[in-house]
């Protein structure tokens, strides 16, 4: 990247002026590096560095970032759109003349090293006539990855696929659509994820190859969101119809090697239910037949097939492969299954389903017999010792109660304080804890349920002329059912909380069906059944597993606590965690 | 409360401790005599509960009553326990409730 120092002068703030592209311009200003002069805008985004101070009239500037670009409507002059600069020094007493002359052209280098040459110079020299794709190559210039920005006008990429998603079908308020992404790395190693979605999606599809590399213009790029990303980089790219996807053929080919970051099998465990992605690699032990599992929300059916893999460190972990992984590679595993391959998998997600475990997920990515100085060590190990020892499971290591059900009920047993007392508990991820407490409250008057399709469980609206409507299931139906949507006010000896309890959970709390308490509610008489129930429910105790998590209200953080899970209290069980606690506390005065 | 006559939480080990005082405990029914019970205590002690016991019995039974000698107790209170009672979180209590913590009991 050229950097290229600049002295400020003459600025002129516009309030919220014109837009230009995604970029708000706010600031207009004269940039002269000592030769030339070259007007300069600043996005609104960068307003503050002005009105700080940060950068005055005759203050030296440092661009990090810029594109030159024809305003439209403006005269044939260039302006320079700066997307990120730094202040080098303060103000100076003068402009620095050196004879300027405010020039048409442009003067400045463009960010990389081109020589301008004749397309039909280039082709000549180098290649006759070779494939379009290539002339492409030869006539265009290539960007590398880093430099582009939305702001930014034509530009062609050079691009090895390096990740291919599926193709995922969805569901909106629009209508239904498809979409799938592919991950994109440059011949630098910069990545970027690029989006297809519809027609686009079903146009590029089958043109995109895992590995093989291409030329890519006329993408859009906007900021990409970083809930969902999965490379490192701040943009990521749209491709549309228009968009040029051009394989390129006849090249050397570069290789940007997927870079692996491997975790030991007995190192998983700080991986749990983190965020981070793991890669591993592994002698494969076993591999399962494909099973098919229904996906909770939306009752999809998916393949999955489980293989074992072990390491070095003698322990075994399962890896759980889903959808073209389980059925198509899987099948390949299977069928040399016997040959224990090495295989590497990069981006997994570690579980504790059976203490650890493994997960793909749809960018995951496997090599069968990697070509790596890792492969070939843990082929040796295995041929040499590894088949002959005895290895364990990495989740059978973790404490004894994650292997049954129990231990979402007795371990991290916490109080109500310990939620209530930090309002920012769950702010990164949702957080699970079990509390035995007691119902002390559930207000008669709250709206305590909804109308939900029989099928789908979603809500449903009245339908025009009888019936009810599901979105869901886009059918209407004659009957609905209530579902319980409640707030209940806990206490334990340590304080009070607000828990939401949905259908399940809230029909253990409540003891009948939303549907049953909606009877008695609507039955007249001088006992109020309702009201009884309510109270019955009241002041009894319960094991309650809860999630917390924050939630965003009228732009305000909340800490939500949801009901997972409600048991009947086990006195004998709750008796040993006492006096657990009781011995404990003895060994810690 | 009636705290005129407190009677202390024992199981085995302790009965013999606390001769001529009234004590409670929990035992595992294991046959019974004309007059008299046999049961084990929550740690494994064989005892005899002297009295006459109403019928049936559940597998546990509380018995409030006199200490007489490390192995038996003159009851005058019977009262079943159900068949699931935990002995070692009894156990455990008994222990705790005559020692470290002995002040918060009577």
């Amino acid at each position: 990247m050229i950097i290229v120092l600049l002295i400020c002068s003459e600025f002129e703030f516009r309030n919220s002026g014109y837009r230009l592209g995604f970029l708000a311009i706010d600031s207009l200003f004269n940039a002269n590096d000592g030769k030339m002069k070259i007007k300069a805008m600043l996005p609104a985004t960068l307003t503050s560095v002005i009105t700080s101070g940060k950068i005055q009239n005759l203050g030296l500037i440092r661009l990090l970032d810029y594109t030159a670009n024809d305003i439209p409507g403006k005269s044939e002059e260039k302006y320079l759109i700066v997307t990120k600069c730094e202040a080098v020094a303060p103000a100076l007493d003068s402009v620095i003349k050196a004879e300027i002359k405010a020039s048409n052209g442009i003067m400045l280098k463009s960010k990389q090293d081109f020589v301008a040459k004749s397309a039909s110079q280039i082709i000549n020299e180098q290649r006759g006539n070779a494939a379009p794709a290539a002339r492409m190559a030869m006539t265009r210039r290539v960007h590398p990855l880093v430099s582009l920005n939305p702001y930014q006008g034509s530009w062609t990429i050079k691009v090895r696929v390096t990740n291919k998603g599926v193709m995922r079908t969805y569901k909106n308020a629009r209508g239904e659509g498809c979409v799938f992404n592919v991950e994109l790395t440059d011949e630098e190693g910069t990545q970027i994820q690029a989006t297809m979605f519809n027609s686009a999606a079903k146009k590029f599809y089958d043109t995109f190859q895992m590995g093989k590399v291409y030329y890519i213009s006329r993408g859009s790029l906007k900021l990409a969101n970083k809930q969902f990303k999965t490379v490192q980089n701040d943009y990521e790219m749209t491709l549309n119809d228009n968009s040029e996807v051009e394989e390129a053929r006849n090249e050397e080919a570069f290789v940007p090697e997927t870079k692996f970051n491997f975790v030991p099998i007995d190192g998983l465990g700080a991986y749990v239910n983190q965020k981070e992605l793991i890669d591993v690699i592994g002698v494969v032990q076993s591999v399962s037949p494909t099973m098919s599992i229904r996906r909770r929300n939306d009752n999809e059916m998916i393949p999955k097939r489980d293989i074992t893999l072990a390491d070095e460190t003698k322990k075994t972990v399962v890896v759980s492969l889903w959808n073209d992984l389980a059925t198509g590679l899987g099948q390949e595993l299977l069928d040399m299954a016997d040959k224990h391959p090495v295989i590497a998998i990069k981006s997994l997600k570690v579980g504790d389903f059976q203490g650890v475990s493994l997960s793909t997920i749809s960018r995951s990515n496997v090599v069968i017999n990697p070509d790596s100085p890792e492969a070939t060590k843990l082929k040796s190990w295995y041929d040499s010792e590894g088949k002959e020892t005895s290895m364990s499971a990495i989740g059978s290591g973790m404490s004894s109660s994650a292997n049954n059900g129990s231990r979402s009920m007795y371990s991290d047993r916490v109080c109500l304080s310990h939620i209530t007392s930090n309002p920012s508990l769950g702010d990164e991820k949702p957080v699970f804890f079990s509390t035995r407490a007691y119902i002390s409250f559930i207000k008669p008057d709250q709206t305590m349920w909804y109308r939900a399709c029989k099928t789908c469980n979603k809500k449903v609206t009245e339908a025009m002329d009888s019936g009810y409507w599901c979105e869901g299931c886009q059918k209407k139906d004659e009957e609905c059912s209530l579902r319980y949507i409640m707030a209940v006010k806990v206490s334990d000896s340590t304080g009070e909380a607000w828990f939401s309890a949905f259908n399940d959970e809230a029909e253990k709390i409540v003891g009948c069906t939303a549907d049953g308490l909606n009877e008695l509610k609507s039955e007249e008489g001088e006992v109020n059944e309702f009201q009884t129930k309510l109270k019955e429910a009241t002041w009894s105790s319960h094991l309650f597993r809860v999630s917390v998590s924050q939630q965003e209200y009228n732009s305000e953080k909340r800490q939500r606590v949801t009901v997972k899970g409600v048991s009947p209290i086990d006195f004998a069980a709750e008796t040993r965690l006492l006096l657990q606690d009781i011995s404990k506390n003895k060994t810690s005065h | 409360m009636d705290t005129s006559s407190p009677s202390a939480f024992v199981n085995g080990a302790l009965l013999g401790r606390l001769a001529g005082r009234k004590v409670r405990t929990v035992v595992q029914v294991i046959g019974s005599e004309i007059g008299s019970v046999v049961g084990k205590t929550t740690d494994d002690v064989q005892i005899f509960v002297r009295g006459s016991s109403p019928a049936p019995l559940t597998t546990y039974v509380e018995v409030i009553g006199i200490a007489e000698s490390d192995n038996s107790i003159r009851a005058e209170t019977w009262t079943n326990f159900g068949n699931t009672f935990d002995p070692q979180n009894f156990n455990e209590l008994c222990k705790l409730a005559n020692g470290e913590f002995k002040h918060l009991f009577m």
